[in-house]
């Protein structure tokens, strides 16, 4: 009777073990988008304690030569899922990793790619250093667990796009350019065998944009100007799907303008900031995910600006 | 007789025991662990109630802590207005201001503050009849802002700006506004070698130098403050109004608008 109780147990405990988990394991399944070219994408949320960060897209190409990762994730669990689910896909090794710019769900899976080379633009390596381990503090507050263990891993290759334009991996040559809409470094990477633009964060698609560190939207809407220009045949926004029609562009305009807009005429009108934060958002983007809560961060981000210049 | 006397007595007993949370329990509807103590503090033992009328708003999220959006609006009251304090029960310096509608103004108040982590804010209104009429609201941070260095101790900017206002009228359907901003430090004095350094007094006045309302500041009041207040529209259309400020070096600050 007694054993028969032990095992009992020893059963109970084992599996409630294994329940909890699971419940901490990132479902990451690589969608093939392009030849070669494969996506992960996040949920089109904020940082939960749910979805453990998992809100944004990072994406992979497999090359004859190797693979190469273009965002690590939120945390080294999320980096380690990403790792397995390339390695569903191929055997060959990560020889090149691109953190697209400094924001927490972009590179603080760097730690599972230790023995690839990590580039990232210059500026985005020293915002990394300065505030890498801030952002990482404010994520395992905003998701707790799923943060075990991460650390800031800095970006090991300053990337040079003057000397460096385009990089050959194989048969696909990546282009970069670099923008500053969202952070003031913004790598983007085009890939000319296949068409496909990864567009960082310069580009949200069905999930609001945010802008605690953009130097002014007029400066995004420019990088969108010279983005549409690019000859992609498919956009990997940071977070949303992917679009091959070119209408997270139209609608990113869109946004942008009528978020302009609305500050100018609100500091124009001298609304307080909280008055700001109430007013109704413009039908067109209510189907955009997140819309309400990122407007109220953006007047905070943004506001005072307006105000200055409307003194 | 003797049995009967212990049962009473036990009865009694758990009687109090039962009770006596909701005789001791405070009627805050925001649950905060400081508000018996910091009422005593403001309002002393003077009588009070939690009144909607009086509206603080505040963002579901203090983004920066060190720039939270505050609006304290009074203007549904009927009774005259004798101060209103505004406070944060959870701020190591809690005291944000004191504001005197001294006369035409309508008690709309808008500014920035710094909190150190979430809390509740509170604004509470003294009435001409002696009775504190008490609104709040929970602001959600993730704290910092009281023990962050202010912008200005990294850039000598406001050294040869300091006490610059810049101010702006606007006139809306039913109210003339007045918006300010002031170039100063705000330092708190919680920052390690950076001594309190924040203004203390505000006056708006008229033409004849008596003051529309006044207010006494504090410390988490926020750096470069942006104030706003309103006015009677008829009044903010044709007078001459001008600011005065004074911070705790004694630098008296002065502009017309």
């Amino acid at each position: 009777m007694n054993i028969m109780r032990f095992i009992f147990l020893t059963l109970l405990i084992s599996t409630s073990y294994s329940a909890v988990a699971e419940k901490l394991a990132y479902q990451l399944i690589p969608e093939k988008i392009a030849e070669d070219t494969w996506l992960l994408q996040g949920a089109l949320q904020d940082f939960t304690r749910e979805n453990g960060g998992n809100i944004v897209n990072t994406a992979f190409i497999v090359t004859e030569v190797g693979v190469v990762v273009f965002d690590t994730g939120p945390s080294k669990r999320y980096g380690e899922a990403l790792r397995k689910a390339i390695r569903s896909v191929t055997d060959k090794p990560v020889i090149h990793v691109f953190n697209s710019h400094h924001h927490p769900d972009h590179f603080l899976g760097n730690q599972a790619f230790t023995e690839a080379k990590i580039w990232a633009l210059p500026e985005t390596g020293k915002l990394i250093a300065q505030q890498g381990n801030q952002f990482a503090e404010n994520m395992y507050r905003l998701v707790g667990d799923w943060m075990r263990s991460t650390e800031v891993q800095l970006p090991t290759q300053p990337l040079d796009i003057e000397h460096m334009p385009v990089m050959p991996v194989g048969k696909h040559r990546l282009r970069f350019m670099a923008m500053s809409g969202h952070t003031g470094a913004d790598l983007l990477m085009l890939d000319e065998a296949t068409g496909v633009l990864f567009a960082s964060d310069i580009v949200f698609f069905q999930r609001a944009l945010t802008t605690p560190h953009t130097p002014g939207l007029d400066v995004w809407m420019n990088d969108l100007v010279q983005l549409e220009a690019l000859p992609f045949k498919l956009i990997v926004p940071g977070h949303g799907p992917v679009d091959k029609s070119g209408k997270s562009l139209q609608q990113m305009q869109a946004y942008l303008q009528w978020l302009d807009k609305t500050l100018t005429v609100a500091a124009e009108q001298g609304l307080s900031m909280n008055e700001v934060m109430e007013l109704p958002l413009d039908s067109r983007f209510e189907e955009i995910a997140l819309s309400r809560s990122e407007f109220v961060r953006s007047v905070f981000h943004l506001y005072s600006r307006y105000e200055e210049a409307a003194f | 007789m003797q049995t009967i006397k212990a049962a009473m007595c036990s009865i009694l007993i758990v009687l109090g025991l039962v009770l006596s949370p909701w005789v001791q329990a405070s009627d805050d509807p925001l649950k905060s662990p400081m508000w018996d103590y910091l009422r005593n503090v403001f309002l002393g033992d003077a009588p009070y109630q939690f009144d909607e009328r009086v509206v603080v708003s505040v963002p579901p999220f203090a983004e920066d802590p060190t720039q939270v959006p505050v609006t304290v609006d009074a203007s549904a009251l009927s009774e005259k207005i004798e101060k209103i304090v505004v406070w944060a029960d959870l701020n190591p310096i809690q005291h944000i201001y004191t504001y005197y509608p001294l006369k035409q103004v309508t008690p709309n108040i808008s500014l920035r503050i710094k909190v150190q982590q979430a809390t509740p804010i509170r604004a509470a209104v003294l009435t001409q009849q002696g009775k504190w009429l008490v609104g709040g609201a929970y602001l959600d941070a993730a704290g910092g802002g009281c023990t962050t260095p202010s912008v200005a101790n990294a850039s000598p900017y406001w050294e040869s700006h300091l006490g610059e206002i810049s101010a702006k009228k606007v006139l809306r359907e039913d109210l003339g506004r007045y918006k300010f901003k002031v170039i100063h430090p705000m330092d708190t004095g919680l920052v390690d070698a950076i001594p309190e350094f924040y203004l203390q007094q505000l006056e708006l006045r008229d033409a004849s130098g008596q003051a529309l309302l006044k207010m006494e500041l504090s410390q988490p009041v926020s750096e470069n403050p942006v104030f706003s207040f309103d006015l009677a529209s008829d009044l903010a259309a044709n007078a001459q109004y001008h600011l005065w400020l004074r911070d705790n070096s004694g630098n008296e600050f002065e502009k017309a608008l």
